[in-house]
């Protein structure tokens, strides 16, 4: 993206943008304002905003549920070493060129493909407490677990299926590819120096693939912060109680279903810091890979 | 796929046995909607895991019929297309705009769409409903399209900017000596040699719209006007619907992603490295 300020294309570029640029400044930006506006007025989505100043916030700081979707994020974020250890080492795996390997690829992508809607729906009926899963449980070791009933376990259950389990096979995809590009030469060499799967992954592998892991990382936070909705909606409703309410969540739950459109924007306003950041953090990861 | 490998022969058994563990677990859930789905109420209760003693296509037609999901997927077979071309004509034009051209505000306009991207749908939700309101789109096929195609324009912009930025700037050089428009070479030399991107993207494009949720459950709460990912949202839990035919329901809605798969693997795949980095 060069600059040759002495021939630039005039007006042409922004009627080539106008469309896109109108469509966020309406969809994204306006909102995203407007959000930090309705977050000090009472407002029920329609009519007058009353301005009320701090007390939307100070009602959140005093919210339960405020604080159980803080800690419920944060247990989800918990689970993004265990999806990129877990992620990196089936990759590592495949790429010894194991028979099949193509398959299992392929196997693991299908959760991606069905989306979030298509898996919170199967796994609401497969993991219910008389479900397939527990039924196999009782057999094979004798007690059941209640993985959407009890608030404390429904959060990991979230962790494990949409954070782990479904983005494995994108990560598959994805490091694999980024394994592509390193060298036969480097693991011959570590091959000769008598170095095992787990050193040559660890001391090879790990650091040739850093930049794709940073990547990977960046990624996985977006989708804790900011794509879990849909799943969540479909597996447990935000239930038990407040059991897998994230940010997304109770917003959907004080301005969609209770209609405190002023509360909600206080939710909203937090969840913008965190995803303001994360979204600099992509920005400067994309810019180093242009550089 | 011959490789220089650190792990043994006798420990490679022990590895297939370990993915094919894992591969059959990764399964059973699918496995297990499938196998409901072709059972009676009575028989998933008496036995909900093991395949059906008496396979049955009822729950299908009562999925497909009673519970509206055949005029489901017709709203989202009209949705997402139109959607679709409407979203590849933003990303391309705007993509060009930002690989190609030249302009004062590149730069930082440019910063401010990777800045937009990430957005959670929840975040905009009230305010995007207010706006759809005030355009009197509620309940509408144009109000839904017109926020997907904004929602997920970004994204689709920075994919296709990377590809322009990437070609020679000589072709479109050589087009201006020639006296050619931003227009003509975008649509006449540009958009013909970026096809393979162009096609990967709308992938992408097709995927996050055939499967939103949230805006599409805000803005379509009529029932009729429902799409496929709604309709099986509302479904789950819907009282007197049970396993068997909610199941039903599902395995219907997993025909067209898969169908998809099957034909496009190749570029399916691309699409997964193509927002990122390759190496």
């Amino acid at each position: 993206m060069g600059h040759h300020r002495l021939e630039e294309d005039g007006i042409a570029p922004y009627v080539f943008l106008a469309p896109l640029l109108v469509l966020l400044a309406a969809f994204i930006l306006y909102p995203v304002i407007m959000n930090i506006v309705a977050s000090f007025t009472e407002w029920k989505g329609y009519g007058a905003m009353r301005w009320t100043g701090l007390s939307n916030y100070r009602a959140m700081l005093g919210d339960q549920a405020f604080w159980t979707s803080i800690a419920n994020t944060a247990i989800l974020v918990c689970y993004i070493p265990v999806s990129t250890a877990v992620t990196v080492f089936v990759a590592a795996l495949l790429r010894e060129g194991l028979r099949g390997w193509q398959a299992y690829r392929a196997i693991f992508y299908i959760p991606n493909l069905l989306g979030p809607v298509i898996i919170g729906v199967v796994f609401s009926i497969y993991l219910r407490d008389d479900g397939s899963l527990n039924l196999l449980l009782r057999w094979a070791a004798g007690s059941t677990i209640r993985f959407l009933t009890s608030p404390s376990i429904a959060i990991n259950t979230v962790g494990l299926v949409q954070v782990v389990w479904v983005h494995l096979g994108f990560g598959l995809i994805y490091f694999l590819a980024a394994m592509n590009g390193i060298e036969q030469g480097v693991y011959e060499a570590a091959l000769i120096d008598g170095a095992g799967f787990f050193q040559t992954l660890w001391r090879v592998t790990v650091p040739s693939i850093r930049f794709a892991l940073e990547f990977w990382v960046v990624f996985n936070f977006i989708e804790v912060f900011a794509r879990m909705f849909s799943f969540i909606y479909t597996l447990t409703r935000g239930g038990p109680g407040y059991g897998t309410f994230t940010l997304e969540y109770g917003i959907f739950a004080q301005g969609f279903e209770k209609f405190r459109v002023g509360y909600s924007s206080a939710w909203s306003v937090v969840l913008f810091f965190f995803c303001a950041a994360i979204s600099v953090a992509q920005i400067r990861l994309m810019r180093r890979r242009s550089s | 796929m011959k490789r220089v490998s650190a792990i043994s022969t006798s420990t490679r058994v022990l590895v297939q046995l370990f993915l094919l563990v894992l591969a059959i677990g990764s399964i059973l859930p699918l496995y297990n909607v499938i196998s409901a789905s072709l059972k009676s109420g009575d028989e998933f209760v008496m036995n909900p895991f093991f395949l059906p003693q008496a396979p049955r296509g009822d729950n299908f037609v009562y999925a497909a019929i009673d519970s509206h999901l055949l005029t489901y997927a017709i709203n989202s077979l009209i949705l997402v297309p139109i959607g679709l071309v409407l979203y590849l004509a933003v990303c391309v034009s705007a993509g060009y705009a930002f690989g190609k051209m030249r302009f004062r505000l590149k730069r930082s306009l440019f910063l401010l769409v990777l800045f937009l991207t990430i957005f959670p749908q929840l975040l905009l939700a009230t305010q995007v409903f207010k706006l759809i309101s005030l355009l009197h789109l509620t309940n509408t096929g144009a109000g839904v399209i017109l926020t997907w195609v904004a929602y997920f324009s970004p994204f689709g912009t920075y994919i296709m900017t990377t590809y322009f930025t990437d070609m020679p700037y000589e072709l479109v050089e050589a087009a201006r000596m020639d006296g050619a428009s931003h227009l003509r070479i975008l649509v006449g030399v540009m958009t013909p040699l970026a096809m393979p991107m162009i096609a990967t993207v709308a992938i992408i494009g097709f995927q996050s719209m055939w499967n939103e949720l949230p805006f599409s459950l805000l803005i379509l709460q009529n029932q009729a006007s429902r799409t496929m990912t709604l309709g099986i949202a509302m479904m789950r839990g819907e009282y007197g619907l049970g396993v068997p035919r909610t199941s039903a329901a599902v395995v219907i809605a997993m025909a067209v992603p898969l169908a998809m798969f099957l034909i496009f693997q190749r570029r399916v795949t691309l699409g997964v490295t193509a927002g990122a980095i390759k190496g």
